[in-house]
């Protein structure tokens, strides 16, 4: 399928994801994206899948200490300055699951953009917005490099007998990892720019035709988001 | 017919205390090779930013002087607007790739000349041709090794069509092989096409066989414009370390002391059923300095990562006896604190003298409290070497130290490792056969497929 389409669908899923209030029907669309991503090669979708179990199990975790509602408790915790009363009641526990499976379902339509669309080929058919696009673009392809960098770091560091271990070890990495991939964003467009990057004049794009397929693809993301507004 | 003319260029950058070039004044002719050499430092990456228009537009700064590429001022002409005229190859291939495919990130600076979708794709398949690497069309940029993506840069940069191909340092990350291939290659193209081609190298003993002509910087200014012969009698006078290997630092003595490292039988592969690594052993003795050698890709830096237990084993045994320090490929990339000597003290329980003490010995004194990512990507090397030096170790293992080094620092740095002979054992993993010749006690060299074989 082209990646117009392609994107289109993984658009409706996260407005979808947004406003849709049915459980099963979130944990339907979690599903479909969660085989998509593991259809990538298990090397390339660890990373995002790492990420996603993270950041979707420790919303699940603070969503009910800092929420306060609900009459059914499950834990009576101790009373803490600023956040107040400590309790997980079953309410606050089922809400903070939905925003923490909407979250996973935004994170797996990005990680379905990362890892199986054809950005090349996405970048040269939009018609639309194409600088923004290819930042997108150069902004996924960055993940890997990150990746990449992060592992020379460590790898660096603990040739220097300096371990990397838990989490203010690793926390240590975030401002090099940045300050590197600026670096890095330097010569990538000082290469773009020699090579003509943001020259006017160039030919117009050759019109995109669309299979039936990625016409119904298409239809069906309309359809998806309009359910979702009314009956999901 | 002159391609380029530079008239009494002067620039700064922003905020340097000193000028990068200072009136240089040269002509580039139609067809010819010129081989840009200098210390680092000296200006060369700068003068070759100035022709592709990058400097000023990219980089800001003071500007003084003219520079023209086929007949157009660069001051009022961008970049991207010269892009039909020159054709810029960076250092770095990895940084320079934008698209997925090898078809569309050749392409790409076509489409922005303003070819069609099939024109560009046509050009792209003749640069592709031309440079022997038709066969990696269809390949995605992410899975080519470093001396594959330096041939799709070059691809991209004839794509372009140049008059004026400009190349800093295309050589610094392949083996001697792929290094005479490669400079074969632009010898070629540069017969073939009638571009002018010049490039800057910090081992100059290739291209000065293929150059028709030598420029050399020093402190920003053109001390030498000349015909390679009359260049190469020059630099024997003035810069011999220009042409000769740093030379046997001391007598070789070779290792004496007690074994520090050995390796059994290392196997080791990336992937199942690929092994960079089959069957090898080594021992490594304090005192004495083992040069590891081989093409890229035969499993150098595996081996040596292996011998840190940086890489976990999968057939064979490593015995360490005592403490290992590895200093990576490009360490200057991977500095993680605010200063200097923080950086260096990291390794050692944050004891700030020593660190300052190691500094002074890299070179570095007053550096101290400097951001380590505002030295010069020579000073960084140099600071990744005292952080790793600082720890003391007993096995001390080097992954290309020399990568982008001028002669004048390879000299210091290998009586450096001469001078701390006795006190570990050192395994050097490094391309030049010259500086391996002149600070290593024996070199070793693990055979594996040269990727440019075929050129």
């Amino acid at each position: 399928m082209r990646p117009l389409p392609a994107l289109a669908l993984l658009s409706a899923c996260v407005v979808t994801a947004l406003v849709a209030s049915h459980p099963l029907s979130l944990a339907a669309l979690a599903a479909v994206l969660l085989v998509l991503v593991l259809r990538a090669s298990w090397r390339r979708a660890r990373l995002y899948l790492i990420g996603i179990a993270v950041s979707s199990l420790g919303l699940l975790l603070i969503w009910p200490l800092t929420a306060h509602r609900g009459s059914h408790p499950l834990w009576n915790g101790p009373i803490v300055p600023v956040l107040g009363s400590i309790d997980v009641t079953y309410e606050e526990l089922s809400a903070g699951a939905m925003q923490a499976l909407r979250l996973a379902i935004v994170a797996l339509a990005f990680a379905v953009w990362a890892l199986r669309l054809d950005h090349d080929r996405l970048v040269r058919e939009v018609r639309l917005a194409r600088r923004s696009v290819l930042t997108v673009a150069l902004a996924t392809r960055l993940i890997p490099t990150l990746e990449r960098d992060a592992a020379g770091f460590v790898e660096a560091l603990r040739g220097r007998g300096v371990p990397v271990q838990g989490l203010r070890g690793r926390s240590r990495l975030l401002a090099p990892l940045v300050a590197s991939s600026l670096e890095r964003g330097l010569t990538l467009a000082e290469s773009m720019e020699a090579r003509g990057y943001g020259r006017r004049g160039r030919p117009p794009r050759s019109h995109v035709r669309f299979s039936w397929r990625e016409r119904l693809s298409l239809a069906f993301s309309l359809l998806l988001t309009i359910s979702s507004l009314l009956w999901l | 017919m002159a391609v380029a003319r530079i008239e009494n260029l002067s620039f700064s950058y922003p905020e340097a205390a000193t000028a990068a070039l200072r009136e240089v004044s040269l002509e580039l002719e139609r067809g010819e090779v010129v081989l840009v050499l200098g210390r680092s430092g000296s200006g060369k990456s700068t003068l070759l930013r100035a022709l592709s228009g990058l400097v000023p537009h990219f980089h800001g700064g003071r500007f003084s002087g003219s520079v023209s590429v086929a007949g157009r001022d660069t001051r009022e002409t961008p970049p991207a607007a010269l892009a039909g005229c020159v054709a810029t190859l960076f250092q770095d291939p990895e940084d320079q790739i934008i698209f997925d495919s090898v078809a569309n990130e050749v392409a790409f600076g076509p489409e922005n000349l303003g070819a069609s979708a099939e024109q560009a794709h046509g050009r792209a398949r003749e640069a592709l041709a031309a440079v022997g690497a038709e066969h990696l069309l269809g390949r995605a940029t992410r899975e080519l090794s470093g001396g594959e993506l330096q041939r799709v840069c070059l691809a991209s940069a004839l794509a372009l069509e140049p008059e004026l191909l400009v190349l800093d340092e295309p050589t610094s990350q392949l083996d001697p092989g792929g290094a005479e291939a490669f400079l074969a290659l632009i010898e070629r193209l540069a017969r073939e096409r009638g571009a002018t081609v010049v490039l800057s190298e910090q081992r100059p003993t290739l291209p000065l066989a293929i150059c028709e002509r030598v420029l050399f910087l020093r402190d920003g200014r053109l001390v030498l414009d000349a015909p390679r012969e009359q260049a190469l009698e020059w630099l024997e006078v003035e810069e011999p370390g220009f042409l000769q290997a740093p030379g046997p630092v001391r007598e070789h003595t070779g290792g004496a002391g007690e074994v520090v490292c050995s390796l059994h039988s290392l196997t080791y592969a990336y992937r199942p059923g690929e092994p960079v690594l089959e069957d090898a052993s080594l021992e490594i003795r304090r005192g004495e300095i083992v040069g590891l050698a081989g093409p890229n890709g035969c499993g150098k830096t595996t081996l040596a990562k292996l011998a840190c237990g940086l890489l976990d084993l999968q057939e064979g045994r490593v015995e360490l006896h005592g403490r290992a320090g590895y200093l990576s490929q490009d360490p200057g990339r991977y500095v993680v604190c605010e200063r200097a000597e923080d950086e260096v003290a990291l390794g050692i329980d944050g004891d700030l003298p020593a660190a300052r003490r190691w500094l002074g010995e890299l070179g570095l004194a007053g550096r101290e409290r400097r951001h380590p990512r505002d030295l010069s990507s020579g000073e960084r090397e140099r600071l990744g070497l005292a952080a790793v030096l600082a720890i003391e170790p007993d096995l001390l293992v080097l992954d290309e130290p020399t990568r982008g080094v001028d002669p004048e620092r390879k000299r210091e740095l290998a009586e450096l490792l001469r001078a701390h002979v006795p006190e570990r054992a050192t395994l050097l993993v490094t391309h030049d056969t010259g500086f391996a010749a002149a600070v290593c006690d024996r070199v070793l060299t693990l055979p594996g497929a040269r990727e440019f074989s075929g050129v």
